[in-house]
């Protein structure tokens, strides 16, 4: 072969591997999805594929000849990017820019451009590829968005989580110190109920045995193990505390009271009080007390003043008798000498027995403060019962001693009779004493509605009461001199007794005088005494 | 002639009261003390009795108590003559059948002469 179609065969071989490899490169820039371009030193584009043209809008015609930086809406940008130094530096580079679009829009793009050199080393422009970022952004943009909604969110969540958590602290801590609270009122009223000195039983509201203090156990024979938990109805007619059984009826009503004589030398007050709360009845207390000892003392009291009073009074009612029937002349004939001094002495005489009442009323009432006996009256049938006892005193000095009965019915008063009866009694007997011969003595019982009273009042015409006394009147032994003066005979405790009596009665005394001209006394009781004891 | 029987152990009153009761129409008989009371009136039925409480041998009460438990003693009126007076002693004196208490030094022989004529006449 020659040389000449050697030549041309080998030729022909270059040119067809040049096609193919052109065609190859063609096709594979086709293919590329990657929006490629390449730039002169000038940074005009020499060649741009398929996908550029796609990406950028452009045909080839109308792009390729035109510089690059047209399509970059930050011109600026990328021209310090090619001249910076980092490219010269890296062999590829990246960075993000915005496309312009033929058509006119503006799309983020990934820009990765790379310096490219020929063999020699000799600066030959740049590869530039462009990868279309709208779509990531976007879901970069909304991804972010979420984020900042849901970091909002949970912010709000956990401030409120953050409130919840402070008030639920708050609580816990208001719990527990209403926790100790109540533990502490526990501990106290169990070291109360434990300690109380009396016998104390609680029942439930099924009347059960709840619980028993060790107080009761001084009074019983108690195993509690037994007792705790029956009901009452069903307790063993031999247990001890048989006697509840009594109570049952009244737990319902409001507090009871009862004595109970177990033995002789044991005496017991059982006081039943319903317990309350806001949703009702959640059971009673019963309470046991001794009181032996003070029913002991009552007794020996009352034995004692019975026995001072008769040891007392018997001499007194001697001489009272011997004396009177001597005046009356039933013991034989007397002058008129011996009677005045008989007459003398028998007045002394009365005036030590209404001393030595009044000194064991004193004893007795305990300066008034104890009723005894209260009972519903009729106060107008006690104050006539007095009328009637003085009318005889009355008569002597030719007083005129007057009843003024109420115009309208009187309601009945809670009283201690013998008590109000010792009050009117020492009115009208002061009344009497102090009033002059042919004085009027008016007593009268009102009913004053709208103050819920009893009005009684005692009034004389006799010597009055000076000013200056008025604040002594009831006190004890007090007597006023123009008194002392016209009657010897006096203790001064009348008043002071009446005052206390009428007091324990929730009353008031008072009186109104005028010296020479009169005095009257007022009390008041109380329709409704509240006040009274026993 | 009503019958009256005083129950007193002191001698000046009973002496002065039956004188009174005497002079005022009535049979009198004296028993000195509680015992001597009820055996003297179970013999002799009275109209009315004046009793003291303080006594030797049987008190007021204890007479008043064992006339409630004879038949033919529990209806007879009792007039309590006593010097002392306490509610509480009333009341039980009234609970055992008695129609007054009088106290010594609060009433003269002629009011006493009076209650029992209001009592039997």
């Amino acid at each position: 072969m020659d040389d000449k179609k050697r030549t041309e065969n080998l030729l022909k071989m270059t040119m067809e591997d040049l096609e193919e490899l052109e065609r190859y490169i063609e096709e594979l820039s086709s293919f590329l999805p990657l929006a490629v371009c390449t730039i002169n030193p000038s940074g005009v584009v020499l060649v741009v594929n398929s996908a550029f043209q796609n990406l950028t809008g452009y045909r080839e015609v109308e792009i390729i000849g035109e510089k690059v930086d047209s399509l970059f809406l930050n011109k600026k940008d990328f021209q310090n990017l090619i001249e910076s130094k980092t490219l010269k530096e890296k062999t590829i580079l990246t960075r993000r820019m915005t496309l312009s679009k033929k058509e006119g829009g503006k799309i983020p793009v990934n820009m990765a451009i790379s310096i490219r050199r020929n063999k020699e080393g000799n600066f030959l422009g740049h590869f530039i590829a462009l990868s279309d970022i709208s779509e990531f952004e976007k879901l970069k943009q909304g991804l972010e968005e979420k984020v900042k909604e849901r970091t909002k969110n949970l912010e709000e969540q956990t401030q409120e989580i953050t409130q919840s958590r402070v008030a639920l602290m708050n609580i816990l801590e208001d719990v527990e110190k209403a926790k100790e609270e109540s533990e502490e009122e526990r501990d106290k009223t169990l070291a109360i109920f434990e300690n109380f000195p009396e016998g104390l039983l609680f029942l439930d509201q099924k009347n059960r045995i709840s619980s028993i203090n060790p107080g009761l156990r001084n009074f019983f024979e108690l195993d509690p193990e037994k007792v705790i938990g029956e009901k009452i109805a069903e307790l063993e007619k031999e247990s001890p505390l048989n006697f509840l059984v009594d109570i049952l009826g009244t737990t319902s009503a409001g507090a009871y009271k009862k004595e109970l004589e177990l033995k002789e030398n044991l005496i017991l007050e059982i006081s039943t009080i319903p317990v309350m709360r806001v949703k009702g009845k959640i059971g009673t207390l019963v309470i046991l007390r001794n009181i032996t000892r003070e029913k002991t003392v009552e007794r020996l009291k009352t034995e004692f003043v019975s026995i001072s009073a008769h040891q007392l009074r018997t001499p007194l009612s001697a001489v009272k008798w011997t004396l009177k029937m001597i005046l009356d002349g039933d013991l034989g004939k007397i002058s008129e000498e011996q009677h005045e001094f008989f007459l003398k002495t028998y007045k002394s005489n009365e005036r030590m027995i209404r001393l030595v009442n009044d000194l064991l009323n004193v004893t007795r009432i305990e300066e008034g403060r104890f009723l005894y006996n209260v009972k519903s009256q009729n106060i107008i049938k006690i104050a006539q019962e007095v009328i009637n006892s003085c009318s005889v005193l009355a008569k002597r000095k030719k007083i005129a001693l007057k009843f003024q009965e109420p115009k309208s019915k009187i309601p009945k008063v809670k009283i201690d009779t013998e008590k109000i009866n010792i009050v009117i009694q020492n009115l009208i007997d002061n009344a009497i004493r102090y009033t002059k011969n042919n004085g009027k003595i008016n007593i009268s019982v009102k009913y004053l509605k709208d103050q819920k009273n009893i009005l009684v009042s005692v009034k004389d015409t006799g010597i009055g009461i000076p000013k200056n006394q008025e604040k002594r009147i009831f006190k004890r032994f007090f007597r006023g001199v123009e008194a002392i003066k016209m009657e010897t005979m006096g203790t001064g405790l009348g008043l002071f007794i009446a005052k206390n009596i009428v007091e324990a009665h929730g009353g008031k005394i008072w009186f109104e005088s005028v010296e020479n001209k009169g005095t009257t006394f007022y009390f008041t009781i109380p329709i409704a005494s509240a006040t009274i004891s026993k | 002639m009503k019958k009256i029987l005083i129950i007193e152990d002191e001698e000046l009153l009973y002496n002065l009261l039956s004188k009174k009761l005497i002079t005022g129409g009535y049979d009198v008989s004296i028993s000195k003390d509680g015992q001597k009371g009820l055996d003297s009136m179970k013999k002799d039925i009275p109209d009315l009795v004046l009793l003291d409480i303080i006594m030797p041998n049987k008190n007021g009460f204890e007479v008043m108590e064992e006339m409630q438990k004879d038949e033919r003693l529990k209806n007879i009126p009792i007039i309590i003559i006593s010097n002392s007076g306490q509610p509480v002693e009333i009341d039980k004196a009234k609970n055992l059948g008695a129609k007054d208490w009088l106290v010594k030094t609060d009433f003269e022989p002629l009011e006493v002469i009076k209650k029992v004529k209001k009592q039997i006449g």
